[in-house]
C-alpha cells in the first residue's frame, strides 16, 4: 500500500529528526538553565505519557496521578536518605512499591466509572498530601526532604546534562511501552473498553483485569518519573509532590496533544511545559499561569476534543482528499448495487419453511 | 403449557430456573424457568416490556438476577461475570445495536479476538491469520468493502451486520440476538434470516428475540413466549401460532 509506506517514511523521518534535536539540545544550550527547562519538559512528557496509558487507552480520566509521582519521588528519596539504598536501586524499588500500591487503589477506583473515578482519584492525592505533611518525623513534612545527590563529585552543569539524558532515556522507554501496547491485542481490548465497556465484556474481554493491569503499568512509569525528579532536584515538599494541579497538568498536556496518539502527550508537554517555564521567568510564580492553563484546557476540550494532532491531521486530510468521495456516499451506492443483485454474496436464498 | 410432545428430547442449551429480576417495583423477570434447545434456532417472543431483554442481560451476566440460576449445556453459569460467560461460548447482540463507533470496521472484529497468555496479549493485533478470519466474516456479511471505514459512520443496517460479524469473530456456540430485524429494511431482514439459517446449519445454536412474526415463524424450531416476565407457552412455531394464550397475551387478537 503506497500511501501506508509513505506515511511510515514520514513518521520515521520525523522521529529521527526529533531524536537528533533532543540528543543535541544540551550541547547547543547556551547555559545550564536551558537544560533545566529541557529536563522539566521531559519530566512533564514522561508524566503525561504515563498518564496516557490509562487515559488514552481506556478513556478513564485520572486526576490522581500526581499521587503516584509523589509516591515515586518520596519513595526514592526516603529509600536513599533513610534506608541508605544506592540511588538507582532506590528508584526502581520505589517504582515497584508504587506498582504494588496501585493494585488496591486501582481495584477500588476502577470499579466506579465516569465522574466517580475522577473524584476517587483526586481524593487519593489529598489524603497522601495530608499524610506526608503531618508525618513530619519520617517524611520531613513541610520542611522538606533532602535527597542526597546520586553523583556527589559532579559539577552542577554536568549534573543537569546527565539528568537530561536520563530523562530522555526514560521517555524513550515509556513511549516504547505505550507503542507496544497500542499495537497489541491487549491494547485493542483496552481501546474497546474506551469505546463501550459493556460491549467489550460481552465479547469476552476481561475488562476489569485489563484496566487494572494498565493502571498499574501507568502508575509504575509515573513513579519512575517522580523518582528521577527526586534524584535530580534533591529536595521534596509534599505540597508540590502531592498536588492535584500536577495531575491536572498531565491531563491537560495529554488532551492538548491528543490522547489517541503516541506522541500526543509529548507534544502537549512541550507546549504546556515551555509556556509554564516561560511564565515563571517572565511573571514569577503568580496564579496567572493557572488561569492560562485553565483557559487552554477549555479551548481544547471545546474545539479539539481529540487534541491537536488529530485536529491537524484532519485539516491536512481535508486538503489532500479533495477528489475522493466520502465513506457515506460510497456506502450508499454499494448498498444499492448490492440490493439489485441479491445473490452476489455467499448468502444463499434459503427456502422458507413454515408459513 | 402447550408443549408439543417431542419424539426425542433435544439436548438442552441455555436453561434457567426461577430467574427473577425486579427494577424498583417493576418485576421484569418473574421466576422464569425455561430451556432452549442445543443446535436449534430458538425464538423468544412476547409483548414489549415482557422481560426479554432483561432475560438476555441476566443470562449474559450484564445484570445480576435477584434469584434463580442459569446453566449452559449443564454447566452452571450463575453469577459469572460477562466475559466468562462469553468465554463459555455465549455471544450476544444488543437491542440497540452496539459496535465500537470510533474503531474501523476491521478493528471492530480484531477487538473480539481472544488472546492466550502474556505473549498472546502483547502480540501485535491484526496478524495475518486473524485478519483473514475477520475479512472472511466481513465478506460473508457483505460489508468487506467497508473494512477501513469508521464503524460509527455506517448505516444502521450495516452496523447490525457488523455487530453480528463481531460476535461471530469471538467464536460463540450459542448466539443471542436481540431484535436482529429491528429497524432494518425488508431486504436486509431476509438476508439476516438467511444468515441465521446458514450459521445454524454450520452448527451454531441461536436464541432470537424478535417482533417480526414472519421471521420468527419461518426461522425457528422452538418458540418460547414471555408475558410479564415468565414463559406462558413454548413449542414449535406451528403450535405457538394457534395457542389461545399467546393470541390473547401477545398477538393481541
Ligand atoms: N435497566 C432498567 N432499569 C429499570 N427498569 C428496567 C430496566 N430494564 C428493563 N426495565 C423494565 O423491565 C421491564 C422489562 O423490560 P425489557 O426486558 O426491556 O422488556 P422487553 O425486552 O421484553 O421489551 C420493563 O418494564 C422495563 O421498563
Ligand atoms: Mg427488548
Amino acid at each position: 500500500m503506497r500511501r501506508g509506506s509513505d506515511t511510515r517514511l514520514i513518521h520515521l523521518g520525523a522521529l529521527l529528526a526529533a531524536a537528533a534535536i533532543a540528543l543535541s539540545f544540551p550541547s547547543m544550550a547556551p547555559s545550564p538553565y536551558e537544560i533545566t527547562v529541557g529536563i522539566a519538559i521531559l519530566n512533564y512528557a514522561v508524566l503525561s505519557t504515563s498518564w496516557n496509558f490509562v487515559g488514552g487507552f481506556t478513556g478513564y480520566i485520572s486526576l490522581g496521578h500526581g499521587a503516584f509521582a509523589g509516591l515515586g519521588a518520596y519513595g526514592t528519596g526516603l529509600l536513599v536518605a533513610r534506608a541508605g539504598l544506592p540511588p538507582f536501586a532506590a528508584l526502581f524499588t520505589a517504582a515497584a512499591l508504587v506498582a504494588l500500591i496501585a493494585v488496591p487503589v486501582g481495584y477500588a477506583a476502577l470499579r466506579v466509572r465516569g465522574a466517580s473515578f475522577v473524584i476517587v482519584s483526586i481524593a487519593l492525592v489529598l489524603i497522601l498530601l495530608l499524610v506526608f505533611q503531618s508525618w513530619a518525623s519520617f517524611t520531613g513534612g513541610s520542611r522538606g526532604l533532602v535527597v542526597p545527590r546520586p553523583f556527589p563529585g559532579m559539577l552542577r552543569a554536568e549534573h543537569h546534562r546527565t539528568f537530561y539524558f536520563l530523562f530522555l532515556a526514560l521517555l524513550a522507554v515509556t513511549l516504547s511501552a505505550w507503542w507496544v501496547i497500542d499495537r497489541s491485542r491487549f491494547g485493542m481490548g483496552l481501546k474497546a473498553i474506551r469505546e463501550d465497556e459493556d460491549k467489550a465484556q460481552s465479547l469476552g474481554i476481561p475488562t476489569y483485569s485489563y484496566k487494572l493491569v494498565v493502571f498499574v503499568v501507568s502508575a509504575a512509569f509515573t513513579a519512575l518519573a517522580g523518582g528521577l525528579y527526586a534524584l535530580w532536584f534533591g529536595d521534596l515538599d509534599p505540597v508540590f509532590q502531592f498536588s492535584v494541579l500536577g495531575g491536572a497538568y498531565m491531563v491537560l498536556m495529554a488532551l492538548l496533544g491528543g490522547v489517541r496518539h503516541l506522541y500526543g502527550p509529548l507534544l502537549g508537554a512541550v507546549a504546556v511545559g515551555y509556556a509554564l517555564e516561560y511564565a515563571k521567568v517572565e511573571y514569577g510564580d503568580t496564579p496567572l499561569h493557572l488561569v492560562v492553563a485553565g483557559l487552554l484546557l477549555g479551548v481544547v476540550v471545546m474545539f479539539m476534543p481529540d487534541g491537536v494532532i488529530p485536529a491537524a491531521t484532519a485539516l491536512i486530510g481535508r486538503f489532500r482528499r479533495s477528489g475522493e468521495t466520502s465513506i457515506r456516499e460510497v456506502t450508499a451506492a454499494e448498498l444499492r448495487e448490492r440490493r439489485e443483485q441479491p445473490n452476489r454474496t455467499e448468502v444463499k436464498d434459503g427456502e422458507r419453511s413454515g408459513t | 403449557m402447550s408443549e408439543a410432545a417431542p419424539e426425542s428430547e433435544p439436548a438442552p442449551s441455555l436453561a434457567t430456573t426461577g430467574l427473577t429480576k425486579a427494577f424498583g417495583g417493576v418485576t421484569a423477570l418473574d421466576s422464569a424457568t425455561v430451556t432452549f434447545h442445543h443446535g436449534k434456532v430458538n425464538a423468544l417472543i412476547g409483548p414489549n416490556g415482557s422481560g426479554k431483554t432483561t432475560f438476555f442481560n441476566c443470562v449474559t451476566g450484564m445484570i445480576r438476577p435477584d434469584a434463580g440460576r442459569t446453566a449452559y449445556r449443564g454447566r452452571d453459569l450463575t453469577g459469572r461475570p460477562p466475559h466468562r460467560i462469553a468465554r463459555a461460548g455465549i455471544g450476544r447482540s444488543f437491542q440497540l445495536c452496539r459496535v465500537f463507533p470510533r474503531m474501523t470496521v476491521l478493528d471492530n472484529l480484531l477487538a473480539a479476538v481472544r488472546p492466550h497468555g502474556l505473549a498472546g496479549q502483547l502480540a501485535r493485533s491484526g496478524r495475518r491469520e486473524e485478519t483473514e478470519r475477520a475479512r472472511d466474516w466481513l465478506t460473508r456479511m457483505g460489508i468487506e468493502h467497508l473494512e477501513r471505514a469508521e464503524a460509527g459512520r455506517l448505516s444502521w443496517g450495516q452496523q447490525k451486520l457488523l455487530e453480528l460479524a463481531g460476535v461471530l469473530m469471538s467464536e460463540p456456540e450459542l448466539i443471542l440476538l436481540d431484535e436482529p430485524a429491528g429497524g432494518v429494511n425488508p431486504a436486509l431482514v431476509d438476508r439476516i434470516g438467511d444468515l441465521v439459517r446458514e450459521l445454524n446449519a454450520e452448527g451454531r445454536t441461536f436464541l432470537i428475540v424478535e417482533h417480526n412474526m414472519d421471521m420468527v415463524m419461518s426461522l425457528s424450531d422452538h418458540v418460547v413466549v414471555f408475558d410479564r416476565g415468565r414463559p406462558i407457552a413454548q413449542g414449535p412455531p406451528q403450535v405457538i401460532q394457534s395457542d389461545e394464550r399467546v393470541l390473547g397475551a401477545y398477538l393481541g387478537i
